[in-house]
């Protein structure tokens, strides 16, 4: 008791200036949770979630094909857990890890719930609010393969596999998310799918195809060609001048001019071409900053040893300059992830914001004044992935040691 | 000049220049430094070479000849091309005017005959330069698997064989930025000799160094000396050029003053600049 008083009279009312700002900024802080605690416990009326959870998560995805997003959902992650598992077999026999971490320890198992009890805490709410008995079937089905594949990954990694089949198992592993892409897409077009699914898979598509064109793009811009870098600064410098939301409104509209009408691709693959061009134009630029900050003495070094100009770029250059930038790098993903909820009011699209807008004037619902209750609930979902986003890129520079050389 | 060298040398070199300086092989200047010594048959061969930074001369007209087994120590004030001369053999500048053979092999702009020039020349460089995101082990073994495609193994036994020489083999899966100054550059050592080259650059290896670990990589490179490796020098360590030199050239604004053994330059230097230069650092 007496430690908690000089703590706090250390730390909160050292000078009469500081009794103040706790005070002031203490009722502030009781005032807002107090409200929060009240919105979310007493006054939220959290009904207009609850009756339109399948809508808010996959919007009017046809009740006769659910099932392929179940079945997707399960397949991958096992996949994602095979590949976890074979990741870090692989690791610990270049020796990058050490041996004794990989045994299941306390420490392990409070690593793991401490990457994980974010999303695990808004999936079980998510499911606590679900009417029928499918998801639940569905979320214990993924976690079971997710661990199956983690504990057969280790076996698949140390397969003595080298040249050809090597190569086969990596393809395969490769080509896994495409054919769940297609096993889903083949019975329900692109634009009839909506929701949370929706924000996810458009982010999902555009970060994979943004990354090796950003990559590009910042590598042409520092290109000896006049021809390549001319065109590369161009098409950054334009990108970067225009809104997104205006790019997302001209893919909509003025593709049209362009393309003839039964070439056009559906609204959602021209919102994933707009996310993809718009941000490996930011790409580049935070990519070029990383290759600026790689010491001139690495490349004189690998051009010493006698590596040629595509080995120093991809073994010395890209590599370091990756690393000194993924934070920023991380940042702009995660802004890419929450500009897909501007893809409702631009391009039409029944993404996850547009959903929590509509549900409240349902019948139901109408002039009741729930909007606050929805879009908290959007923000929450939001909030997650983009928190987890970002912890997991913390993870990674710790990880890959950034900072600390 | 100090303490450093004996006290009649030092006198006899103040007092009277040349008066005995081409007396036997201990003490001899050479005419130009086409003159090499070695095994007598020629590794590198530097004709007329200029070098231009815009308008400022780095390099004028400098002919050198460097014997197979020569270790040739290069001396100089900052500024005076030394390590623009060197830098120019493996191609990391680009000389202006002259020719450049390394091993019979003439320097041109092709990127092959570039690329084939540096796999014969390894390079240490004063801050190392080590690739801090591959362990010591992936930084010597990453040149022979990728440019002299030596499969894995193979090229692990040898790099490891390459720690045990510059004696840190229990450092190999560590991160360059674990390693002490002295340590890095040993390792940067191995990585150079990993290539198999026929010649080792060193630009002023022990400049960076803290004082208590220049030793280490001096004794490194006396080892590779004593084995036979022919080795250009950029450095301020008299007492590793003394010992093991077999020629010194001293250059000023990017031209070579005088050549000779180390005998002649701590006994008897005859140019004005060599003699003020020397004053200077011993």
């Amino acid at each position: 008791m007496t430690n908690a008083v000089t703590w706090a009279r250390r730390n909160l009312f050292r000078s009469p200036f500081d009794a103040v700002l706790t005070i002031v900024f203490g009722i502030v802080g009781l005032f807002i949770i107090h409200r929060s605690l009240n919105f979310i416990f007493v006054t939220g009326r959290w009904d207009v979630i609850r009756v339109n959870l399948r809508l808010l998560m996959i919007g009017r995805f046809p009740d006769t094909h659910v099932l392929r997003i179940a079945v997707t959902v399960v397949v991958l992650a096992g996949w994602a857990g095979l590949l976890a598992g074979l990741i870090r077999a692989r690791q610990v026999r270049a020796g990058r890890v050490d041996v004794g971490a990989t045994r299941l320890s306390w420490r392990r198992v409070s690593d793991v719930a401490d990457r994980l009890w974010l999303p695990a805490f808004v999936v079980l709410l998510i499911l606590m609010l679900t009417s029928t008995s499918g998801p639940w079937v569905m979320a214990i089905a993924a976690v079971v393969a997710a661990a199956i594949g983690r504990l057969i990954g280790p076996y698949v990694g140390r397969l003595p596999l080298i040249g050809l089949p090597g190569v086969l198992l990596m393809v395969a592993l490769a080509v896994v998310p495409v054919i769940l892409f297609f096993y889903v897409v083949s019975a329900v077009g692109f634009d009839e799918w909506g929701g949370f699914m929706l924000n996810l898979f458009l982010a999902v598509c555009s970060i994979v195809l943004c990354f090796p064109l950003g990559v590009a793009l910042a590598l042409g811009r520092r290109s000896t060609l006049p021809l390549v870098r001319v065109v590369c600064t161009l098409y950054i410098e334009l990108v970067r001048g225009a809104p997104l939301f205006v790019l997302l409104l001209l893919a909509n509209v003025a593709l049209g001019f362009f393309i003839p009408s039964n070439l056009t691709p559906s609204t959602a693959t021209r919102a994933i071409i707009v996310f993809t061009l718009f941000t490996a134009a930011y790409m580049a630029e935070i990519v070029r900053g990383g290759l600026q900050s790689v010491p001139r003495g690495q490349i004189e070094a690998a051009k010493a040893l006698g590596l040629s100009p595509v080995r120093q770029m991809g073994l010395i250059v890209l590599p370091q300059a990756l690393r000194n930038v993924i934070p920023a790098q991380i940042g702009q993903l995660i802004s890419l992830f929450k500009d897909t909820s501007l893809a409702a009011l631009a391009m039409g699209l029944f993404e996850l914001l547009e959903v929590s807008t509509i549900i409240t004037s349902q019948g139901d619902f109408r002039g009741q004044g729930l909007i606050g209750e929805t879009i908290a609930f959007a923000a929450l979902l939001f909030w997650t992935v983009s928190y987890t986003m970002s912890r997991e890129s913390q993870r990674l520079e710790r990880k890959l040691g950034v900072g600390t050389r | 000049m100090s303490e450093h060298t004996s006290d009649e040398t030092a006198s006899d070199a103040m007092g009277d220049t040349g008066s005995d300086a081409t007396s036997g092989t201990v003490s001899e200047v050479f005419a130009d430094a086409t003159q090499m010594a070695g095994t007598g048959e020629v590794m590198i061969e530097l004709e007329h070479v200029d070098k231009l930074f815009g308008d400022f001369k780095a390099l004028s007209d400098i002919n050198v000849r460097v014997g197979k087994q020569e270790v040739m120590v290069v001396i100089g004030p900052s500024g005076s091309g030394k390590s623009t001369m060197i830098r120019c053999i493996n191609r990391l500048e680009e000389h202006d005017r002259g020719r450049i053979v390394v091993d019979g092999t003439e320097l041109s702009n092709d990127l092959r005959n570039i690329q084939e020039i540096r796999r014969e020349t390894g390079m240490v460089f004063q801050s190392f330069n080590l690739f801090p995101h591959l362990t010591v082990i992936d930084n010597v073994t990453l040149a022979p698997r990728n440019v002299r495609k030596l499969s894995k193994r193979d090229a692990i036994d040898m790099g490891m064989a390459l720690l045990e020489h510059v004696r840190i083999p229990e450092q190999a899966k560590k991160y360059p930025g674990q390693l002490s100054g002295g340590q890095q550059q040993r390792v940067a050592i191995a990585r150079a000799l990993a290539m198999k080259p026929k010649v080792m650059l060193f630009d002023e290896p022990t400049s960076a160094l803290d004082p208590e670990m220049i030793n280490e990589v001096l004794d490194t490179m006396k080892d590779l000396a004593r084995d036979g490796m022919t080795m250009i020098v950029v450095t301020h360590e008299m007492g590793f050029a003394r010992e093991v030199a077999d020629r010194v050239l001293f250059m000023a604004e990017g031209e070579i003053v005088e050549v000779g053994t180390p005998e002649h330059f701590f006994t008897d230097p005859r140019e004005e600049r060599t003699k003020q230069f020397l004053a200077q650092i011993l």
